[in-house]
């Protein structure tokens, strides 16, 4: 077992699926990451040594990622209600928020506008 | 009108267009009543009678099949080489080819068996691929054509020299011409003769970033080593090159970090390499100081699917710029002794093979064969096709291939797919007489001898 990021990851799991499987990695991310540690894209974690996986926990600490990114957008939406604006407003009644119709279809706004958003 | 007559007027109508004066011409038929339903219980013919099996579902049955295949198996399937077949005929009168055959012009159009322990050599340093059809005959055997032969006398010939001297080619050629074979052909030869044999089977292998990789620190520009691949090459050189290495002992001091025993064999010393990553890339160097050391005998340095390394790399650098293949260490060592920016102390052969199938565009490599023919043809000046100075391109692979003979391989000659047909016939593989209206059907249906068209027109695709 490895551990990234503190989870604990198998050691065949791919280190490209490892690292996207954190809110705020994608493709683009983790490709720069995995450049940066020269982490070719089939690696799986068994495959890199514990230094590189140092490295690139390090890395990872100082990225807002994860958690912290969930936590800064429960923070924008927060400010944006606790102002009282429309946006806010709109995001607490879970509607669209800009400017969508509401007579059909905001199955995507009510799944996700909320003050706890999840991603 | 009556009921049945407005439904038939009607349905006539719309499939028919014709006006409404000529619905009266058409006959009378009562109507028929038409199934308006689709669904699948009215489609469906019953339960199956008795004494009849149903019929299995076999879409539901192959989702529920067995265990999945475990890690690595479907590839070790993928790239399975069966040199033997029981089913095959053995074929009388095939001799096995000995050293002393093989430059000779009447050997010329005969197939030669591979001997056991070239094979096994051969098997190591993975030069036969398995695309290549060895898997239809009784035994692994090569056509010996005129530019094997060819291959044959340059190969002796750098034998002889008082002098050693380092012969640099490039294989090129359409695809299924036998580029890949040729090489083969090489190592057969440069096994027979003891030479040293060092093969990189597949350059995509060391491209196609599937492999791990790590900067060089301290170089410029950053170059990068592949410590697995390198590790799995030395136990290839290890293994196929025992006979000669494990006669060999080290005869330098080599700053590595482990204690090495001063008169270790050196395929044994290649072995440390190979059991040890991070001493993989030191190892290899210092194998390649032993065997290029004084007294040694010569190498045939080969490399297949040479488009690969004239390119940039799928690997990424710090800065995500694509790493350029001449950057891997290993490949740079390659192209190196193939550009002749360093040689073989003790003389060789630095040989590539294009790729005709699965082909990267490597515009820089065709014009450098384009070129080499036009060498050859006795061109000169502008008469010499030249890269285009307003098009942006690769000045690294350029100049790698700026001076390379072009071993150009075409289609086999009449007498040579003579020679292989009646190999195939004798094998049972084709049954039908070879005479001279079948060879000149096969040798034109195959673009002119090209011999995997051949094989593929005589063996795999017969009626």
């Amino acid at each position: 077992m490895v551990f990234v990021f503190g989870i604990n990851f198998p050691e065949k799991k791919m280190v490209k699926s490892a690292l996207q499987s954190f809110y705020g990695i994608g493709p683009n991310v983790c490709t720069t990451l995995m450049a940066r540690f020269s982490i070719h894209p089939t690696a799986r974690l068994a495959q890199i040594n514990a230094a590189t996986i140092d490295s690139l926990n390090n890395e990872l600490s100082k990225m807002t990622i994860d958690n912290d990114l969930r936590r800064q957008l429960h923070d924008r939406i927060r400010r944006l209600r606790d102002m009282g604006s429309y946006r806010g407003r709109r995001h607490a009644m879970g509607l669209p928020v800009r400017g969508q119709r509401t007579r059909t279809q905001t199955t995507t706004a009510k799944k996700l506008n909320k003050i706890e958003r999840r991603g | 009108m009556p009921p049945s007559r407005g439904i038939l007027a009607v349905a006539t109508r719309s499939s028919t267009g014709l006006p409404k004066s000529q619905w009266d011409v058409l006959p009378f038929r009562p109507a028929q009543p038409a199934s308006f339903s689709t669904t699948a219980c009215l489609a469906a013919s019953g339960p199956p009678r008795k004494g009849k099996k149903a019929i299995r579902n076999l879409k539901a049955a192959r989702q529920s099949a067995g265990r999945p295949p475990a890690p690595g198996e479907r590839k070790a399937l993928r790239k399975r080489v069966v040199l033997s077949n029981t089913n095959a005929l053995e074929v009388s009168g095939l001799e096995d080819l000995d050293a002393k055959a093989i430059g000779k012009e009447s050997s010329r159009c005969q197939m030669f068996g591979l001997p056991g322990p070239v094979v096994d050599s051969l098997r190591a340093v993975e030069a036969f691929k398995p695309t290549q059809g060895w898997r239809m005959f009784r035994s692994a055997s090569v056509l010996w054509r005129e530019q094997s032969i060819r291959l044959a006398q340059i190969m002796t010939d750098l034998a002889k020299l008082k002098s050693p001297e380092t012969r640099r080619m490039v294989l090129a050629g359409e695809k299924g011409t036998g580029k890949s074979v040729m090489l083969l052909q090489a190592m057969a030869i440069a096994f027979m003769k003891k030479w040293i044999v060092i093969n990189i089977p597949d350059a995509k292998d060391l491209t196609n970033a599937h492999t791990e990789y790590a900067p060089v620190p301290g170089t410029s520009p950053q170059q990068y080593i592949q410590r697995s691949y390198v590790a799995n090459f030395l136990a290839q050189i290890a293994k196929a090159n025992a006979g000669v290495l494990s006669q060999l002992q080290l005869s330098m001091q080599h700053d590595l970090s482990i204690p090495v025993q001063s008169n270790i064999s050196l395929d044994r010393f290649a072995d440390l390499g190979a059991k040890d990553l991070d001493l993989a890339w030191p190892i290899f160097l210092s194998l390649w100081a032993e065997l290029t050391g004084p007294g040694r005998p010569p190498i045939l340095f080969t490399l297949d699917n040479l488009n690969f390394i004239m390119r940039h790399s799928e690997y990424l650098g710090r800065d995500l710029k694509p790493v350029h293949a001449h950057d891997l260490s290993l490949v740079r060592h390659f192209v190196d002794h193939l550009s002749g920016a360093r040689t073989l102390p003790n003389g060789g052969l630095v040989m590539a093979a294009t790729t005709g199938s699965n082909k990267p565009s490597s515009p820089i490599l065709d014009l450098a064969i384009r070129q080499s023919e036009a060498r050859i043809q006795g061109l000169t000046g502008e008469a010499v096709p030249q890269w285009d100075p307003y098009r942006p391109g690769d000045e690294r692979s350029l100049q790698s291939m700026a001076d390379l003979e072009v071993f150009d391989i075409k289609g086999l000659s009449r007498d040579e797919a003579r020679g292989i047909l009646e190999y195939y016939a004798a094998s049972g593989m084709l049954r039908q007489a070879v005479d001279q209206r079948l060879v000149a059907e096969k040798w034109t249906i195959s673009g002119g001898g090209i011999i995997g068209e051949l094989e593929r027109g005589a063996l795999r695709m017969r009626p």
